[in-house]
């Protein structure tokens, strides 16, 4: 039955090393948690535990943030992941949930059309009108669950989410309760339970949280990946595990085009190159590590389906530019810009700049 | 009979408890201290009621201040507890190592060095010798923080002995701990360490053989064991022979925090002086103190902070540190939560803190009766009188020249800058009038070290300028150099100064053949000439210099604007301006139909640049040498099209740069250009734009919408040029008196 699901939950995915990690947590666990915080850290940024069994890195990149995050949880304070698009912020979260609570299910996609039944409850209305007000006409939410539940509910783009919606999470923040008014009741959240929220600071016309819910949560910045090393390591972890996902055999190492790739973005994203002596315009897209991710998906799709298995220049091209080229104008004067001073100059190169001139 | 040694961590809080509190047990009847046998005297100040660390004390040899070095010194540091349990108890406090008559005998390896980098190396390896083996290598404290699971050594000696409250074996564990070290690590030979172990054993030889029973030593965490063993004295006699010897002189100074952390780059030991203060003075603080601190701070910059956020930011500090097995939260685990609640996560806001709390803004004083030079006392007097003060802090001082206490600061400001002192760095006044000036002041310590080796030159600082200025003189080989000491001199108010650098340059004026040297120069004589600031007496000469050296520019102008290239052109055009300002601004006839005459020769001679041409060509139209129609000839000339477009354009700029209001308003000029614009074939054209560009490019934006306005008007290139108004004499004459009212004339 698994191997037809397209993409497995975290706590099913790495169920076996959530397991271990919970046969050998020494620590002491807070309450409802189902191992300790040093372990959930342990889970994040992987390791030998004692009986050797090795833990997979899920997050590639500072330790201390790792620990922040966990230990942010641990009070009763939420937690507000924030950064660029692609830095792994919903990635995190997903994995703090399953190694907290060995559920990663209880979500809230936050949208500009989200209303507050979405957060707080809604009513099974057939029911309401034969029954009335009655508890079992009540639609749980993910978050009123998670409350019932001790577990922890994740908010995706929580900025995305109208500023009258988003403020009716201070009293779920702040009293841990959920009033019913209309049964004169009120769901009080069980130990365990709490909030991890994620936002980007990227996109223009969001909904800027209200100091009130500000106050409410301790915020982590994820970085963009400060090294070239570090980047490409993010980048092949994830695409070996999408290959495995949708069966695509990898027939030779594509560390090369993934070093090539994570090089242009990270050329383009700081606006100078790699060596420093050239200064480049920016365009107008983030360039995140998760699209350099999805850009060698794609090429290896492509090299799978309609070329001999093997990446080229020409698989991973198009996807190059399909991501710089935001703005059909500038970005395309940056990216001719790039390619003119930068890929042709760079020795062994020539096959990428050929291939990105023939598109662009 | 006993020895105890006190190995610690210079400016470690934690180490001056312990040796505080290691003191107070062994009770020694003497103490002695790893610091220079040069500063003891010097001691007796410590306990004096205006002295408040940070301090330093600051030896330098009198004859080469420039060899100096500094020995910082916190509250928190261990050897300022020590040396104030020493002389509060009545205890002789001894400083036993190398003694700097030695250590500065010999001049520092790279002679040219500034005086910063120089002072960082006396620093390191007067303090630091932690800091100092790691600039070296790795920091050999870095393998047992490893071994224990620390991201860095700092980290894991803070852990380990600086917060740590309770254990009294510290310091023998500290000695066990760098006895393995030394024991295993391959050992790297350097003399000047050996010579300094050396002369601490001898001073701790030299104490028993006086009989004291109970020594203590404080010294280094590292050198502990090599004063644990005690090799045969012998030895140590002969490496300590013959060592070359200087004389050296000491003093205390005021030191500030970010002197004593890395930040500044001055490596005196710790990077964060402002949170070891704090942990001197508040050593059971679980982070409640200090993150209110950081509230408070933010609150004093409009950031709103609560309590609520204090209590989150300690809560989430100590749940950290117990994710980290440590015992309490340290810096590390402080920021931390600061940054994440109370900063939404942002390192911006978090530079605040670093600045104002983690170093901290802490500036010491010396009292008052301290041994100073005599030049230092001059200035802190000075100083005083104008009630500034000689901090770190930066500050702005708005002048009023038209009043004495604010010339007086002036020139004060003025002449620290001919001694090459910058505290005071002027600034552009916003405000017109050339009476108000500026100053942003910043006194740093190193500043002190340049006043020291001002010294020489005199007891006062006005002496030391004149001396200086008149050395600086004699030596300067090239007319630049000269003319900028004037520029510097003049506003100083220096008269016996001034005197040899004009006898200076007028020899270098005459020696010199070189035009553009004399027409920099020309300009600050004017301003000599001009101002008052000089004697009656002085005047005079001044007249003569003035004239010779006009008249040797004058020579040689009309050939030095031949042959020169495109960036040289540039540079004599302004040059013309800077002359002819100034030649404007003397108002002396004889001078200025010279000057112009000069400039006409210039326009005729063949070869010109163009660009120098054009401007000459400008400066005589405006001050109405040549009329309208003569200059019209010569634009129309240059803008032929027989001439090449781009010495056209380059002519065009060097007349119309910084004129639009010419273009706008005669109609010559106007038709002129426009004509020789719209007769341009595009391909020219698009050679001759960027010359055009800068030209056009400077002017601002009424002018420019102006120009478009005429372009808009003017058709067809303007060639019917407006028929000239007829005045009305007699409707005009009924508005000059009032007029005249307006303007204050009558």
């Amino acid at each position: 039955m698994t191997q037809t699901i397209l993409r497995q939950a975290a706590e099913q995915q790495f169920a076996q090393e959530i397991e271990e990690i919970k046969l050998q947590d020494k620590h002491t666990k807070p309450a409802n948690w189902q191992m300790s915080p040093n372990a959930v850290v342990t889970y994040l940024m992987g390791g030998t535990l004692s009986n050797g069994f090795e833990i997979t890195p899920k997050y590639i990149g500072n330790r201390r943030l790792m620990e922040i995050a966990v230990a942010t949880l641990t009070t009763d304070r939420a937690l507000l992941l924030y950064g660029l698009p692609g830095t792994a912020k919903s990635w995190v979260s997903e994995h703090l949930a399953a190694a907290i609570t060995g559920d990663s299910s209880l979500v809230i996609q936050g949208t500009a059309g989200i209303s507050e039944e979405a957060v707080r409850y809604g009513w099974n209305y057939a029911m309401l009108l034969s029954a009335g007000p009655v508890a079992e006409a009540i639609v749980e939410t993910p978050v009123m669950r998670a409350m019932k539940q001790g577990k922890i509910v994740r908010i995706e783009e929580l900025t995305r989410i109208g500023s009258d919606v988003q403020d009716s999470l201070i009293t779920i923040l702040s009293e841990k309760m959920l009033p019913v008014p209309e049964l004169n009741t009120q769901v009080q959240a069980v130990r365990g339970f709490n909030v991890i929220a994620t936002a980007n600071n990227r996109d223009k016309g969001v909904n800027e949280l209200s100091s009130a819910l500000k106050r409410r949560f301790n915020t982590v910045i994820l970085p963009v990946p400060s090294s070239m090393e570090e980047e490409v390591d993010i980048v092949q972890q994830r695409v070996s595990s999408f290959s495995r996902a949708i069966e695509l055999p990898i027939q030779k190492p594509v560390t090369e085009e993934i070093k090539r790739i994570v090089t242009i973005f990270r050329e383009l994203r700081n606006g100078v190159s790699l060596d420093g002596k050239t200064k480049l315009k920016s365009p107008s897209g983030t360039l995140s590590t998760a699209e350099a991710i999805s850009v060698m998906n794609s090429g290896l799709a492509l090299a799978y389906h309609f070329g001999d298995g093997l990446v080229k220049a020409d698989d991973i091209a198009s996807g190059v530019i399909g991501a710089v080229v935001k703005d059909p104008v500038q970005d395309k004067i940056v990216m001719q810009e790039y390619m003119e001073t930068v890929l042709k100059q760079r020795d062994g190169w020539k096959d990428i700049y050929r291939a990105c001139r023939d598109i662009i | 009979m006993a020895i105890h040694l006190l190995g610690i961590r210079h400016h470690g809080p934690g180490s001056a408890r312990h040796v505080l509190e290691a003191l107070n047990q062994i009770k020694p009847d003497i103490i002695l201290i790893e610091g220079p046998p040069e500063g003891e005297h010097m001691l007796s100040w410590v306990l004096h009621e205006e002295m408040k660390p940070p301090v330093a004390l600051l030896a330098y040899v009198p004859d080469d201040p420039q060899r100096a070095v500094f020995y910082p010194f916190a509250e928190f540091s261990p050897e300022w507890q020590a040396i104030r349990y020493g002389v509060e108890h009545k205890r002789p406090v001894r400083f036993i190592d190398t003694p700097l008559v030695h250590k500065l005998a010999s001049p520092p390896s790279k002679k040219e060095d500034t005086i910063p980098s120089d002072l960082n190396e006396e620093s390191l390896q007067a303090g630091q010798e932690i800091g100092d083996l790691e600039t070296i290598r790795k920091n050999p404290l870095s393998y047992l923080a490893t071994i224990a699971g620390f991201e860095d050594e700092e980290e894991w000696w803070e852990h380990q002995f600086e917060l740590n409250l309770q254990p009294q074996e510290v310091f023998s564990a500290i000695a066990e701990a760098m006895g393995a070290l030394r024991e295993l690590l391959p050992q790297r030979k350097d003399q000047r360490e050996e010579i300094r172990e050396a002369f601490m054993r001898r001073g701790i030889r030299t104490a028993e053989r006086e009989m004291y029973t109970e020594i203590a030593v404080i010294c280094g965490a590292w050198h502990v064991p090599a004063l644990q063993n005690m090799p045969k004295q012998k030895d140590d006699d002969a490496l300590l022979k013959n060592l070359p010897k200087t004389k050296v002189e000491t003093t205390w100074i005021p030191w500030t925090n970010d002197r004593l952390s890395f930040e500044s780059g001055y490596g005196a030991g710790v990077n964060s002086p402002g949170y070891y203060a704090h942990i001197w003075n508040k050593p059971d603080d679980d982070g409640t103190v200090w993150l209110s601190y950081a509230a408070r701070l933010f609150r004093e910059n409009k950031v709103d902070i609560s309590s609520a956020h204090i209590l989150e930011a300690v809560r989430l500090a100590n749940t950290l540190a117990a994710i980290r097995d440590l015992n309490g939260p340290g810096l590390k685990e402080l920021n931390e939560a600061t940054q994440t609640v109370m900063c939404m996560g942002d390192d911006i806001p978090m530079q605040l803190v670093w600045r104002d709390l983690i170093v901290g803004k802490e500036q010491g004083e010396v009292p008052e009766g301290a041994p100073q030079v005599p030049i230092q006392r001059d200035l802190e007097q000075q100083v005083k009188g104008m009630r500034l003060k000689l901090s770190n802090e930066d500050k702005v001082v708005g002048l009023d020249l038209r009043e004495s206490s604010g010339l007086q600061k002036s020139i004060l400001f003025h002449r620290l800058l001919v001694l090459d002192i910058p505290w005071a760095k002027q600034q552009n006044t916003s405000g017109k009038g050339t009476f108000k000036e500026e100053w942003r002041i910043r006194w740093t310590p190193e500043l002190t070290i340049q006043l020291l080796e001002k010294a020489p030159w005199g007891n006062t600082v006005e002496a030391a300028c004149n001396h200086y200025l008149q050395n600086k003189a004699i030596n300067s080989k090239q007319l630049s150099e000269i003319t900028e000491l004037v520029s510097k001199a003049l506003p100083a108010d220096l008269h016996a100064g001034i005197e040899t650098v004009m006898k200076r340059m007028d020899e270098l004026a005459s020696g010199t053949t070189d035009t553009a040297m004399l027409m920099d120069a020309f300009s600050p004589l004017v301003q000599v000439s001009r101002y008052g600031n000089v004697r009656q007496t002085d005047r005079e000469t001044v007249q003569v210099i003035l004239r010779s050296i006009f008249y040797r520019m004058i020579a040689g102008l009309p050939l030095s604007c031949t042959g020169i290239d495109e960036e040289q052109s540039a540079d004599m055009a302004e040059k013309i301006k800077a002359v002819n300002n100034a030649i404007l601004f003397l108002d002396e006839e004889e001078l200025k139909n010279t000057w112009l005459e000069t400039l006409l020769k210039v326009t005729t001679v063949k070869q010109v640049s163009p660009l120098v041409h054009g401007m000459s060509s400008k400066i005589l139209y405006d001050l109405k040498y040549i009329d309208s129609e003569q200059t019209a000839a010569e634009f129309s000339k240059a803008l032929s099209s027989g001439n090449d477009p781009s010495y056209s354009a380059a002519w065009a700029e060097g007349f119309l740069k910084d004129s639009a209001t010419i273009l706008i308003l005669d109609d010559d000029i106007w038709n002129i250009t426009n004509n020789w614009l719209a007769s341009l074939d595009q391909e020219v054209f698009l050679q001759v734009v960027p010359l055009l560009r800068r030209t056009f490019a400077v002017y601002n934006s009424v002018e420019k919408s102006r120009i478009a306005q005429r372009v808009k008007y003017s058709k067809e290139g303007g060639e019917k040029r407006e028929a000239a108004v007829t005045i009305n004499k007699e409707r005009a004459s009924r508005v000059l008196p009032i007029l005249g009212t307006i303007l204050g004339i009558k």
